[in-house]
């Protein structure tokens, strides 16, 4: 009876549980797509920073991060990589070296990033193959490059050309070489495709004059978020006064703070537009309670309990919210879906602007329960919020002054 | 005759305007299982506030309220609500039934409250919609209905929880002569055959002529009792 009573309650008024409802469905599809897209956005810089280039834990040499350069690289031991590989959630180990150089191709020259790589286990893990948009991709035995595609279009070379790097290797020696170019490819960060070089790793150490050594053991894990954890079990079991583990939070705070302090303000904007929103869903519940009170009067006269009533009021709440909430979700994941595999790509200023920051000039959103879970909390907090209101109405209500009314 | 209320000096006084108001003023009156009484008066003569107390709706200064045995003033809320459902019926001048639900809904309501199951609540309806004669209009919410057929649904509300008396307050005030005649025949008859007491409050003369005991009450002090 309680249900069926609070059910008819609420459509007494049908515009204005429409109007209510409504606004509930608007403040969810839009929380929904906010922060999916922003949560989307994110991903991306941290899948176009992190996956593509340092990965989500990397152990280095413990000076290496403070002072990159290759003098503080490491020596790998197998011993190493089987400590690392022991841990559990971790797939697999690659070794990269890093270093920078000045890349010359006739009268263009430009300052590069080397990375020396294992170029089979490179397209295994980050796709890097997929990326190829001109020429052949390398192999662990080819003396030849990739370059980013934005690099290539600087120095106006392409595929067949040799690139002339120069920089400085181990100990101080100089590193000079010339290097054909197999394969052009596009990388997502347009900051890193303007300096993006990939050379199989044995042609880098050579390079490098550092024949064993490399610059990071990149941790592959089966899942982002077990680096913290991963990152603690591998401190745990290497020789910690040589090497230490690093995860990609540690590696790019300043990505963090970035996304940290997109996301607070995000949040603030939800939070105004749910504040709106409380207020309008109190103020039917004002007035649902004010022009019932001679009912509520009537109703507690005859017997039923105050308790009973208030039940009848929370319902209520939660059948306009539920409502709202169901609707809103049941409308944004179809939208969500289409956007998450057909990301809005970004044109002119907007573009040119989200490049500089180093983004990919498309916003893609995030298919993930929490941001729905996060909505449902909120409007439940609502829901307790605007049920205060006839509770205690119900609960002070004076019998007789209510039933003159 | 058994003894169903019994009020002895009863007082009710409030502060308005910085003047002390005796609503009622030491009444002291009983009445028994069967009645059929009315209480009587002009405008703020206090036999609302009389009827009021008497349900436990408001409380009194002073004096005691025995219904059945039990003084309701040692009543917590909670337990008077209960007292209420089990014991008292009431019928309001507005009707005042739940909107939302149908005729048969809002009397069945009230046996819900009581937990009795589906099928005594459905045979006690039929059996009172029958005898306040508005069957035909059971599953019609009570805006569709007149007033008359209103009342005639609180009155079966009232019934349907079988309480010791009925408190109706003003019943006919809202209906016409037809509505106000039918319905006060279909109460003397529930009191004539059925033995329930009935208590109103009224300043309607046609509820007066019909009533077997008229109690006037004139600055809240009983001035007459007649029993005809």
């Amino acid at each position: 009876m309680n249900l069926r009573i609070a059910w008819r309650n609420i459509w007494r008024n049908k515009k204005r549980t429409f109007i209510t409802i409504s606004s509930i469905i608007l403040a969810v599809v839009l929380a929904v797509f906010t922060r999916s897209f922003n949560e989307g956005t994110y991903v991306k810089m941290i899948e176009n920073s992190v996956g593509q280039l340092t990965g989500y834990v990397n152990i280095h040499n413990i000076d290496y991060w403070e002072d990159k350069m290759l003098d503080n690289g490491m020596e790998v031991t197998q011993d190493l990589i089987d400590n690392a590989k022991s841990v559990e959630g971790v797939n697999d180990v690659t070794l990269k070296i890093e270093s920078f150089a000045l890349a010359a191709y006739e009268k263009s020259t430009k300052g590069t990033l080397l990375i020396g790589i294992n170029p089979k286990k490179e397209d295994e893990y980050v796709k890097l193959k997929s990326k190829l948009t001109e020429g052949e991709y390398i192999t662990e035995s080819d003396r030849s490059i990739l370059i980013g595609s934005r690099l290539a279009n600087y120095l106006k070379i392409s595929v067949g050309d040799t690139l002339v790097l120069m920089g400085q290797g181990h100990y101080g020696q100089s590193a000079v070489g010339a290097y054909p170019i197999k394969g052009i490819i596009k990388m997502p960060s347009p900051v890193i495709d303007r300096q993006i070089i990939y050379m199989p790793l044995a042609l880098a150490q050579e390079y490098l004059s550092f024949p064993s050594g490399v610059t990071s053991m990149v941790i592959r894990i089966e899942d982002g978020d077990l680096a913290d954890d991963v990152c603690n079990e591998l401190n745990s079991k290497i020789d910690t006064t040589i090497n230490k583990a690093m995860t990609w939070k540690e590696m790019t705070p300043e990505l963090i703070q970035m996304i940290e302090g997109d996301r607070a303000g995000g949040f603030l904007m939800i939070g105004i537009l749910y504040m709106i929103i409380a207020f309008g869903v109190f103020g039917t519940v004002l007035m649902m309670t004010e022009e019932r009170k001679k009912e509520f009067a009537v109703m507690i006269s005859i017997g039923m309990q105050k308790s009973q009533l208030a039940i009848i009021s929370i319902i209520e709440m939660i059948y306009i919210n539920a409502i709202g909430i169901g609707v809103g979700i049941a409308l944004t994941i179809p939208i969500v879906m289409y956007f998450h595999y057909n990301p809005i790509k970004m044109t002119g200023e907007m573009a040119k602007s989200m490049e500089q920051f180093g983004i990919e000039a498309e916003l893609p959103t995030l298919m993930e329960f929490s941001i729905f879970k996060e909505q449902i909390i909120i409007i439940l907090f609502i829901t307790a919020f605007a049920a205060i209101y006839p509770v205690f109405a119900i609960m002070k209500l004076k019998l007789i002054k209510a039933l003159r009314k | 005759m058994k003894k169903v209320i019994e009020i002895k000096d009863l007082f009710k006084t409030y502060v308005d305007a910085d003047i002390i108001v005796k609503a009622v003023n030491g009444v002291s009156l009983s009445f028994e299982e069967g009645e059929f009484a009315a209480i009587v008066g002009p405008s703020g003569s206090g036999k609302t506030t009389l009827l009021n107390m008497i349900g436990g709706l408001d409380k009194y200064t002073e004096g005691s309220i025995i219904i059945d045995g039990i003084d309701i003033s040692q009543l917590s809320s909670k337990q008077m609500i209960d007292f209420r459902l089990n014991n008292i019926g009431f019928v309001f001048q507005a009707y005042n039934l739940i909107p939302v639900l149908t005729a048969k809904e809002n009397a069945e309501f009230i046996m819900q409250l009581q937990h009795k199951s589906k099928k005594e609540r459905q045979e006690r309806i039929m059996e009172l919609f029958e005898a306040v004669g508005i069957s035909e209009k059971a599953n019609v919410r009570p805006g569709k209905l007149s007033g008359g057929q209103q009342q005639r649904v609180a009155v079966a509300r009232a019934l349907a929880s079988k309480p010791k008396f009925i408190l109706a307050d003003e019943p006919t005030a809202n209906l016409d002569s037809k509505s106000t005649a039918d319905l006060l025949d279909i109460m003397r008859k529930l009191n004539e055959e059925e033995n329930i007491t009935f208590i109103f409050s009224t300043h309607d003369q046609r509820v007066i002529d019909r009533a077997k005991r008229v109690i006037t009450l004139e600055d809240g002090k009983i001035i007459s009792d007649e029993v005809k």
